[in-house]
């Protein structure tokens, strides 16, 4: 009985105590729920989910050796929010063992932050000030890690940043017609552009909770977004080759004062260029002094007429159908009439000359070549010149790329027809010519030309691998014999003594083709001269251009470059030498 | 005849004992050892204790480690935030434009004009010796290569270029930030003679 009185009261006693308990926590909950629920809530609004973005860098063109032609990098605004601006701000100073706070003015703040940043007093008082209530003003945009430390190092509580990704070229106007840039949209032209989808990156996002004081809390991290960081880009030119061409080729059009210059070289066993270089060509980094045509890439986007750098083409084209052969009899007048009116003209005047195929070459006779090209019907012709690549846009898809203009061969006029053999009335760039050289320097068989060697994307796949099936266009002898009679332009021909390379044999042709203004000819010329080396096997081949020089209007003016880019060429690329001596074509009969 | 009237003398009754007697159930051996032992109630207290305390110095290193992720995450953006800009500086200086600049003012020329190639096969010479003309200057003063980055540059090459001449500067493209390099006084001749062949063995 009073046992069952004591476990009763033991009982009553328990519950007594978990009722209080449960009381307890009852009333704080409703401390907490109802009563202070606005300033807690009011309190943790921001401190509870901060959302980060994970940054992923765009990625980077590369040249072929690796070199960084267009690398993403971090700068960083420098902000400020108006709001909490007081009229002076505390700082600690440390002296010796002493730790003083001294109240500094907002003026002097002022004048910190625009030594610091190299803006003026001006515009930094007037950021701060344009607007008191707002939170973000812009003090100074896009400055580098130097410039942020030092700001930092001001402490003063009022200025923040943000890291703004951004893009450098360091190796300035070096394959800039290549690489291209970027603007505030975006990427604007070369191949920033077109291979965005390889370079461009997304930035991702996270989610973590913090702590208070600001610490993030351990396993709260959630990745609500993953990043993925843009791939390399790896480009088939040399960048130190490409920057000895580009000097090289602006100071000789500053010379002779042309309106515009190319340079394109290729290698003969892959079609990858090695360089090609535009005169104007643009800074990427000082975009506000680059001139309006010099944005893109002329070697690709910029049609002209040839002219007699055609000339290896045609003959070539009538090797294989047959037709001649290089020692092929030609009777050479000093002019051709033509039915209808009109007549050709070759560029030195002469009598009667019993030339070869190869004097034909040699001394670039448009006569002789006219004549040649008889033995060929127009539309076997044209087929031959399309095969070499003409009249269509080259492999590389370049942004803006042109492909020239072959016409058809019904607009054909009688001069037309005599015109296009040695490479006038027809246009083409001088990518186009590389790449119809790159196929006579490889036994005729044309390879697509290639710029991009290959897209890494972070995870070690390589997409945007080039092409490599090639195109038959002459046969291997017919390509050889061609090389062989340029190569006596370079032994024989009138400028034997700026072309000659001791220990290489160099095969080239020059070509100086008037320009067509408004349906007429006029004074202004293209001057070239396109060539390969070593010519018993050719391994590269260099096409050279000047529009519109002043000074001297021949090819003579593109010779000497000519050969200095040959000379770089075969240091930079370690050409074999040549071991045989160069075969002599009979050049008249 | 026995007394069978005799009556047995009437104890008195017992009188009741003052208080009850404690009485205690003996137990048996089988319920001694069914009985909750003390020693298990103070195992399963401690244990539980044990792992209150585990987790709760569990949790104290994780906040610390906080702290510690915290301060090392903020070195580590700093460090990565300088190893990029010393980068972007290396490539700077890497720069074809700053290599021929330091190059050339430090005298050196190059030999587009005048190559000579050495046949290792048999030690032949090919080429003549020449002194380095103009074509040995590939900058000399106007860079048609430009970058503009340079400018914020310090490099050897400026301490030793002379007096910039403005007329050096071509035109069309600003030659930012470098000073156009003094033309040396003399022209350095690339050989004294024919190159010495090698003597193979």
């Amino acid at each position: 009985m009073d046992n069952s009185r004591k476990t009763r009261r033991r009982i009553a006693a328990s519950i007594l105590g978990i009722l209080l308990v449960v009381g307890l926590f009852v009333g704080r909950l409703v401390d907490i729920q109802v009563v202070r629920a606005e300033e807690l809530n009011t309190e943790s609004l921001g401190k509870r989910s901060i959302t980060v973005t994970d940054y992923a860098a765009r990625g980077s063109i590369v040249d072929t050796n690796g070199v960084v032609l267009a690398g993403s990098v971090d700068r960083y605004d420098i902000t400020a929010s108006p709001r909490v601006i007081e009229s002076t701000f505390a700082r600690k100073v440390v002296d010796g063992k002493k730790t003083t706070t001294i109240k500094v003015p907002f003026a002097q703040g002022v004048a910190e932050l625009a030594e610091a940043t190299g803006e003026s007093e001006e515009d930094v008082r007037a950021a701060l000030t344009a607007d008191p209530t707002s939170n973000h003003a812009y003090i100074a945009k896009k400055k580098t890690l130097k410039v942020l430390l030092a700001v930092q190092a001001l402490k003063i509580p009022w200025v923040y940043s943000e890291v703004v990704p951004s893009r450098t070229y360091p190796n300035g106007a070096v394959a800039a017609n290549l690489v291209g840039f970027m603007g505030k949209d975006g990427a604007q032209t070369g191949l920033e552009l077109t291979q965005d989808s390889c370079l461009s990156n997304t930035n991702g996002s996270s989610v973590y909770e913090r702590g208070s004081d600001g610490v993030r809390i351990p396993g709260s991290t959630v990745t609500t977004k993953a990043s993925k960081a843009g791939g390399t880009l790896k480009l088939t030119v040399d960048s130190d080759f490409n920057y000895y061409v580009q000097q090289v080729v602006g100071k000789r059009a500053k010379e002779l004062g042309a309106d515009w210059a190319t340079a394109v070289v290729v290698r003969v066993e892959d079609a990858h260029l090695m360089a090609v270089v535009d005169y104007p060509t643009v800074d990427p980094n000082n975009l506000n002094a680059a001139k309006r045509g010099a944005l893109g890439s002329l070697a690709f986007s910029t049609p002209y007429e040839p002219g007699s750098t055609m000339k290896p083409l045609t003959a070539a084209s009538l090797i294989d159908a047959g037709k001649i052969t290089q020692t092929t009899h030609v009777v050479t007048p000093g002019r051709l009439a033509v039915e209808g009116g009109g007549s050709i003209k070759d560029s030195f005047v002469h009598g009667t000359i019993n030339y070869t195929t190869g004097g034909v070459i040699t001394n670039s006779s448009n006569i002789g070549i006219s004549l040649l090209s008889k033995k060929l019907g127009v539309d076997d012709r044209r087929d031959y010149l399309l095969k070499f690549g003409l009249d269509q846009k080259t492999a590389v898809g370049f942004n803006g790329e042109s492909g020239g203009d072959v016409p058809e061969t019904s607009r054909w006029d009688n001069i037309t027809k005599y015109a296009i053999s040695f490479g006038q009335g027809m246009t083409t760039t001088s990518a186009q010519v590389a790449s119809a050289y790159q196929a006579l320097g490889n036994d005729g068989v044309r390879l697509p030309l290639t710029l991009v060697e290959g897209c890494e994307m972070p995870d070690g796949t390589v997409t945007e691998l080039p092409d490599t099936e090639g195109v038959r266009v002459v046969s291997e002898s017919a390509a050889k014999q061609t090389v062989q009679m340029m190569e006596n332009v370079v032994t024989q021909g009138w400028l034997s003594a700026d072309l000659k390379i001791p220990g290489y044999r160099v095969a080239a042709k020059t070509g100086t083709a008037q320009i067509e203004e408004k349906g007429v000819y006029g004074d202004d010329y293209v001057i070239s001269v396109a060539g390969m080396v070593p010519a018993e096997n050719p391994e590269y081949v260099v096409v050279l251009t000047f529009g519109k020089p002043d000074t001297i209007k021949s090819s003579s003016a593109a010779a000497p470059t000519f050969t200095k880019i040959m000379t770089q060429l075969i240091k930079t690329f370690k050409v074999t030498p040549s071991t045989k001596p160069a075969p002599n074509i009979p050049q008249t009969w | 005849m026995s007394n069978l009237a005799y009556a047995a003398p009437q104890r008195p009754a017992r009188p009741e004992a003052p208080q009850p007697r404690h009485i205690e159930v003996a137990p048996t051996r089988s319920q001694r050892r069914s009985r909750p032992k003390v020693f298990y109630a103070l195992v399963t207290v401690g244990a539980l204790f044990a792992l209150f305390m585990a987790q709760l110095l569990l949790s104290i290193v994780l906040a610390d480690g906080a702290y510690q992720i915290s301060g090392l995450r903020v070195e580590q953006r700093d460090l990565s935030r300088q190893e990029q800009a010393l980068g972007e500086e290396l490539d700077l200086l890497k720069s074809p434009q700053n290599l021929a600049k330091t190059a050339e003012s430090l005298g050196m020329v190059i030999s587009s004009d005048t190559p000579m190639f050495l046949r290792l096969s048999d030690g032949k010479v090919l080429g003549s010796a020449g002194a380095a003309g103009d074509g040995s200057k590939l900058v000399g003063g106007k860079s048609f290569v430009p970058n503009a980055l340079l400018s914020g540059l310090a490099t050897a090459g400026s301490a030793s270029a002379g007096a910039a001449t403005a007329a050096d500067t071509p035109d069309q493209e600003p030659d930012s930030g470098a000073p156009s390099i003094e033309k040396p006084a003399s022209n350095v001749a690339s050989t004294p003679g024919t190159l010495p062949s090698p003597v193979t063995r």
